[in-house]
């Protein structure tokens, strides 16, 4: 075989999430009438921003060779709190900031420190008391939403204030600010990811932790950073989530983590840790977007979007193994 | 004569009621080459572990250039510059070589203030590293996966030769080398040593250590039972050392 085809294969292998997203909008384009249209796409995007974010968190994560199950409670929870602090009906207590614009960074700090507090207790979790990741998330995962529920009773907050609201509204190329700042989100991260020691090192960690922990790195501090990150990052999750249903429900967002877990996976993090790019999460999330948008304009009962999803995640893991083989016959 | 570069002072090691170590003393100078022998299970690699600041002793001290040093992890010891190869590589197989080369001292340049990797830069160094050791790998940009056991082993000793620090800890470092690749290892120990770094080799085989070492010491049962400069005994002495048919301290035989 020579480099050339080697190069293109190589290339090929490590976006084929990309052609699988280019694939599916062509073949949905040709076989469903109106789906190739500007708003349908600029709809694909928009519905896909709160699962983007959140799925950011849960990849780094996971490529760091550890898990998150608790990002959609912690979501869930940042968005409980900005709704009740900001919300003028139901439970909220409609707190008005001078001048208006301050509630947005205020709110936003709040969603944010709520999210990164409860990925320091996390990470605090599995790198000090050494237990496992899984099980200390699934937990927290567990008792976040049962906070959401206690500080909610269980009703919701609704009218958010126009000053936030005006992200899901404000629009820039034909796509709410709230989309934008999915997208700003995967390109900080990606490049974070990709160009700084910092994101190197996550990589590493997730590889192999003895032979990172012996180079001399941090693990300790990088693994709690990231876990902080995820939490960060779904508490501004939460706040997306809260703007684009202007409140807050104790149930908001149940069912968010399997989706972004299906988008990790389909973008091809693998879930053994070290491998994976944020780029290729981005494109697993546009991938199920573009496919919820499908079944709903085929008139399809939306209970089949779960079937289908679990599907692709099977399909995805199947990909990856079948990758691993082509990868090994190149080598 | 100047201080030695390294002084361990009776260090031991417990694991529970276990004596991994019961009492340990020796000294590298600097430029030195000191074979570590000893029998499976001795305590070789438990010591090269505490010394690169992987395990706390349970006891004893150590003196690093003539202070009190103990390593609390390997990123300690590697800002005092002790470099370590461990017998199970410590490779991170999902990236690529350059990456592994510089393993936790990436090159980077600041843009807008923040850190960012310098590929470029690095991959220069690693071509070189590896052009003057004789190395070949065909691609710098192969993650480690692909790479065979022997590639994997080049690319930790030349980190180390070109990393360099004071002191550097070998355990078994040559186990997936072939013999052309082995000769060149030695040689590289050799030149490392000549730019005044002291070294500790661990090994299996008598003939490198005769090869390289200026010094054998040999480990049995968790203390030293021979510490013989490599000119004044011979392999029949240093095994009768190590399987414990002459007693400690016994200088040449034959």
């Amino acid at each position: 075989m020579n480099p050339r085809t080697r190069q293109t294969l190589e290339f090929i292998l490590d976006n084929l999430v990309w052609f699988m997203l280019v694939f599916v909008l062509v073949v949905f384009s040709i076989l469903i009438p109106n789906y190739f249209q500007l708003g349908i796409f600029a709809n694909i995007i928009e519905a896909s921003s709160v699962l983007g974010v959140m799925s950011i968190g849960l990849a780094l994560v996971i490529i760091a060779g550890h898990m998150d199950l608790s990002v959609e409670s912690v979501a869930a929870l940042s968005a409980m709190a900005v709704g009740i602090l900001f919300c003028s009906s139901g439970i909220g207590l409609g707190i008005q900031l001078q001048p208006q614009w301050l509630m947005v960074p205020v709110s936003l700090l709040i969603a944010l420190a709520v999210g990164g507090l409860i990925g320091a207790f996390n990470g605090y979790l599995v790198v000090r008391v050494k237990m496992s990741a899984f099980i200390i998330t699934l937990a927290s995962y567990i008792w976040v939403r049962g906070l959401v529920l206690v500080i909610s009773g269980g009703r919701s907050a609704q009218d958010l204030t126009p000053a936030i609201r005006w992200f899901a509204i404000q629009r820039l190329g034909g796509l709410p600010l709230t989309a934008w700042i999915a997208i700003a989100c995967f390109v900080v991260f990606s490049l974070i990811m990709a160009k700084t020691p910092f994101g190197r090192h996550l990589i590493m960690i997730g590889g192999n932790e003895t032979a990172t922990f012996r180079a001399g790195i941090r693990v300790n501090r990088n693994l709690v950073i990231a876990f902080v990150l995820a939490g960060a990052i779904a508490g501004l999750a939460g706040w997306l989530l809260a703007i684009r249903t202007s409140g807050a429900t104790a149930n908001l967002g149940v069912g968010l983590l399997f989706n972004a877990f299906a988008a990790v996976v389909i973008g091809g993090v693998s879930l053994k840790g070290g491998v994976g790019t944020l780029p290729g999460v981005y494109a697993g999330v546009l991938l199920l977007s573009a496919i919820n948008t499908a079944i709903n304009l085929m008139g399809l009962p939306a209970n089949f979007t779960q079937v289908i999803h679990g599907l692709l995640v099977l399909a995805a893991v199947l990909l990856d193994a079948f990758k691993q083989t082509i990868r090994q016959r190149l080598a | 004569m100047s201080e030695p570069l390294l002084v361990l002072d009776n260090v031991a090691k417990n694991y529970g009621a276990i004596e991994a170590l019961k009492g340990i003393s020796f000294s590298i100078d600097k430029g030195e080459v000191v074979a570590l022998l000893g029998d499976n299970g001795a305590g070789k690699s438990t010591l090269v572990k505490i010394i690169a600041g992987g395990l706390e002793p349970t006891s004893g001290r150590m003196l690093f250039e003539g202070k009190e040093f103990l390593a609390k992890s390997p990123a300690e010891a590697k800002a005092a510059g002790i470099e370590t190869v461990y017998q199970d590589l410590s490779l991170c197989t999902n990236v690529d070589v350059v990456a592994n080369f510089f393993m936790g001292r990436e090159i980077t340049r600041k843009v807008l203030g923040i850190p960012v990797l310098d590929e470029r830069a690095m991959e220069q160094v690693v071509q070189k590293a590896l052009a003057s050791a004789g190395t070949r790998i065909h691609s710098l940009r192969t993650n480690v996966e692909h790479l065979s056991g022997g590639q994997r082993q080049a690319i930790e000793l030349n980190r180390f030769v070109h990393f360099g620090g004071k002191l550097v800890l070998l355990d078994e470092p040559f186990a997936a080398l072939g013999v052309q690749q082995t000769r060149r290892g030695l040689d590289m120990i050799r030149q490392v040593a000549s730019q005044g770094i002291g070294v500790v080799i661990i090994t299996h085989i008598m003939q490198q250590a005769f090869q390289v070492a200026d010094r054998i010491v040999v480990i049995r049962q968790g203390v030293v039972a021979g510490d013989v400069a490599r000119n004044k005994t011979s392999p029949d002495a240093v095994i009768n050392m190590i399987t414990g048919e002459t007693l400690a301290g016994a200088g040449p035989a034959s």
